[in-house]
């Protein structure tokens, strides 16, 4: 019977946590939402989750939105970070997305594609403006109301292609073949509008290679392929793990940048250089990444305020993860929205959609301190904040920035 | 099912009934009556955590009659899941057709699916057989990512919200109804499919194919049976998930959800009507419980640490129910019922 009693007490507790008491707290704003902690993404969204706690931390300490700003947020708002683990399950996302809705959050965050692809159109109805980890073609279909900080995949390859072509020098065409990994990410390229693209501004598109995910051979069959086929740029969708033992398997076989063979390897902001030149030094010499964020040596002043902001919450450990700027930008962008919103609209009387239109349709030109390609900027179809893409290259063990071009918007889907 | 203190049953009517007593059907109408009150006063967080239940019943009903009934294990059933969700999806959104008409299709396709996966059944089994299931499902996603024109391929494809003649589903109420409406169903039909000829040809599988082949069984047609009619759940569960989304990806149908719904059927009872939905319930709640007691843990522990709660809890909770309780849920609730049903003169119930 003790038993029984026990599961019954228990039950009793489990309905109560669930059905939840509904909070009132005086003038508090929540920032964060969902995030993919446990997963794939797990050590991206630790990241992420760490600097916005930072960046609100900051806030809330200083009144201040950045070192370079003058703004302030309204003293009697406290900034509180609320969030949620979703597994990069989309089945969990949505009973998170409304309960912290429940809470009284008016802003949200997306962590994942799955979790872009299940609440996009949720968010929209609800007029909930999001900040998205995930960035994609599904947010191109309008309406929506995520809004991300680094360009799609098509743009970054739009980007380096663009900046090959500015350095090229020969009278030839030059030949461009896509080795991207083998899943959905990767294959996101292979698009009518890139290829089309891509010959308009004078390549001659020789064909597509696959690298998996993660590989567990040297891709050497791969590279071969590229070799005899004279490409002189190899353009794709990698993350680190993919795009690490592909270089080193393109070094072994004399080709690079600075390698007997001629070729360039650019990939899109998942294959980001900051991580991949501390993996590699030299080795990773010519590599190339569009759409990623400065290194943490950048003497950009958002680099300086992000290492502050950590010294100030946690002194004694800092977090070198690339996804953290990732994160301070979408502290940035949520906390920035808020205060836009707050302006047009009484504390009282903020609901998301009030903080969408007045406030994430009104950033403009947020100054980010060089953490993002551009200062950002959003409106009813505008989701991608940034208008130029970053292009980085491994030089001498570093990562340098090469250059920078326009958004070129190559995706068309309506 | 054990009868009250002074119930007796006269007849193989009374024998076979659901429900034996007048309190047996008070229960399970004023069961009823509150879950579908329960949009009167639950948040929309929690008919969404219910709708989400609602929908995982199903899908482990399906699964129960093959697995825990027919004693063909799979690991598939996300796969055929997603069968049944893009079928339902491509109709309604490239079609047009109407929701309730693409239902039943995307119920037929997903049961056809499960007929052909069945088919390894008829030669292997055990370990191998897990192994032809989890090959489908990837032989499934696999398909649907390279039918690009078709499915939309990894881009996904957007499905209009569901509508039923002037009724719109697109509310959370209206949804939950619908879902809670199509659980009920399935819970009484899975009931009643465990009654039949087939149920019991079913169960003589489970027990011992050699024996049941030999009693004049035939494996072929029952094996394929339970196949068909637990990947026909699975599409009403595929689809009722797609139109709730109002999107059909491919990532919305995860390897790992297979083994869930196997891990939801071990904690409530395999071979068990109510199994089935006290294992889903419950592993769905505990899932909740996780995500809330996540943040609340991180002050003490990294929050990555804190999260990955959930994945060690679902792993340990299945550990536990395997060694300790084999007979899941169920089994625990029917001894909590024969204490009451003995009390004042109630013993510690065993076996």
């Amino acid at each position: 019977m003790r038993r029984i009693k026990l599961a019954a007490v228990a039950s009793l507790a489990m309905m109560v946590v669930l059905i939840g008491v509904p909070a009132t707290y005086a003038k508090t704003l929540y920032v964060g939402g969902t995030q993919s902690l446990t997963g794939p993404f797990a050590e991206d969204s630790a990241a992420v989750l760490a600097a916005i706690e930072d960046y609100v931390k900051y806030v809330n300490t200083t009144k201040k939105l950045a070192p370079w700003r003058t703004e302030k947020l309204p003293d009697d708002i406290t900034l509180e970070v609320l969030w949620r683990d979703d597994e990069l399950k989309p089945a969990k996302a949505l009973p998170i997305y409304e309960e912290l809705k429940a809470k009284g959050m008016v802003v949200a965050r997306i962590s994942g594609s799955p979790i872009a692809l299940a609440l996009k159109d949720r968010l929209w109805e609800d007029g909930m403006g999001a900040t998205s980890m995930a960035t994609g073609p599904y947010y191109l279909s309008p309406p929506q109301s995520c809004f991300t900080y680094y360009p799609i995949y098509t743009d970054c390859m739009g980007a380096i292609a663009d900046w090959f072509k500015g350095n090229w020098k020969e009278a030839r065409k030059p030949k461009v073949a896509y080795l991207t990994a083998d899943n959905a990410m990767g294959k996101s390229i292979e698009i009518p509008e890139m290829k089309e693209y891509l010959e308009k501004i004078g390549y001659e598109f020789v064909g597509i290679q696959y690298v998996p995910l993660v590989p567990t051979s040297p891709p050497t069959t791969q590279l071969t392929w590229l070799k005899e086929k004279g490409v002189d740029l190899a353009l794709g969708v990698m993350i680190n793990p993919g795009s690490q033992p592909t270089v080193k398997e393109m070094v072994r076989l004399g080709m690079g940048s600075f390698q007997p063979y001629k070729m360039t390897f650019g990939v899109a902001s998942p294959g980001h250089a900051v991580v991949f030149a501390e993996a590699m030094g030299e080795l990773g010499d010519g590599y190339v990444c569009a759409g990623s964020f400065p290194s943490w040596d950048d003497p950009a002043p958002g680099v300086k305020f992000m290492i502050e902001a950590q010294k100030l919450s946690h002194p004694g450990k800092f977090v070198n993860h690339i996804m953290y700027q990732g994160g301070f930008l979408e502290g940035m962008i949520q906390v920035e929205a808020l205060r836009l919103a707050l302006e047009k609209v009484p504390f009282e009387k903020l609901t998301p959609r009030a903080v969408l239109e007045n406030g994430f349709y009104r950033i403009k030109n947020l100054e980010t301190g060089g953490i993002s390609s551009t200062p950002l900027t959003y409106g009813p179809g505008d989701i991608e904040g940034v208008d130029e893409i970053r292009i980085d290259q491994v030089q001498k063990g570093k990562v340098v920035k090469v250059g920078s071009t326009p958004l070129r918007h190559i995706y068309t889907k309506k | 099912m054990a009868l009250g203190i002074g119930t007796f049953q006269e007849n193989y009517g009374q024998d076979m009934a659901i429900f034996h007593s007048k309190l047996q059907w008070g229960s399970a109408v004023v069961f009823l009556a509150f879950l579908f009150a329960c949009p009167l006063f639950c948040s929309d967080r929690v008919l969404t955590i219910m709708t989400m239940i609602g929908i995982s019943v199903i899908s482990v009903h399906g699964l129960n009659i093959l697995t825990g009934y027919c004693g063909q294990i799979s690991i598939g059933h996300a796969g055929f899941m997603a069968v049944g969700g893009y079928t339902s999806a491509i109709l309604c959104a490239k079609l047009s057709m109407p929701f309730w008409a693409a239902l039943p299709c995307a119920a037929l396709a997903a049961g056809i699916a499960g007929l052909i996966f069945g088919l390894p059944s008829l030669k292997i089994k055990g370990f191998y057989l897990i192994m032809a299931t989890i090959a489908a499902h990837f032989i499934i996603i696999w398909t649907i990512i390279q039918l690009h024109s078709i499915t939309g391929g990894a881009d996904g494809l957007s499905v209009p919200r569901a509508r039923i003649g002037s009724i719109s589903l697109s509310s959370k109420i209206n949804y939950f109804y619908l879902v809670m409406g199509i659980a009920s169903l399935a819970t009484l039909a899975a009931k009643n499919i465990v009654r039949t000829r087939a149920g019991r040809a079913f169960i003589a599988i489970r027990d011992n194919d050699l024996a049941a082949e030999v009693m004049g069984v035939s494996l072929w047609s029952y094996k394929l049976q339970a196949f068909f009619i637990g990947c026909v759940y699975a599409g009403v569960a595929g689809s009722l998930l797609i139109h709730y989304y109002s999107f059909a990806s491919t990532d919305q149908f995860p390897f790992m959800d297979s083994v869930w719904y196997l891990g939801m059927l071990i904690v409530g009872g395999m071979g068990s009507t109510t199994g089935a939905v006290l294992g889903a319930v419950a592993l769905k709640l505990m899932d909740e419980l996780v995500t809330i007691a996540g943040p609340i843990l991180s002050a003490a522990v990294a929050p990555q640490a804190a999260a990955s709660l959930a994945l060690i809890s679902h792993g340990l909770i299945i550990i536990i129910f395997l060694i300790f309780e084999p007979r899941g849920l169920h089994h625990r609730w029917e001894m909590i019922k024969a204490y009451f049903r003995l009390w004042p003169f109630s013993h510690e119930v065993s076996e």
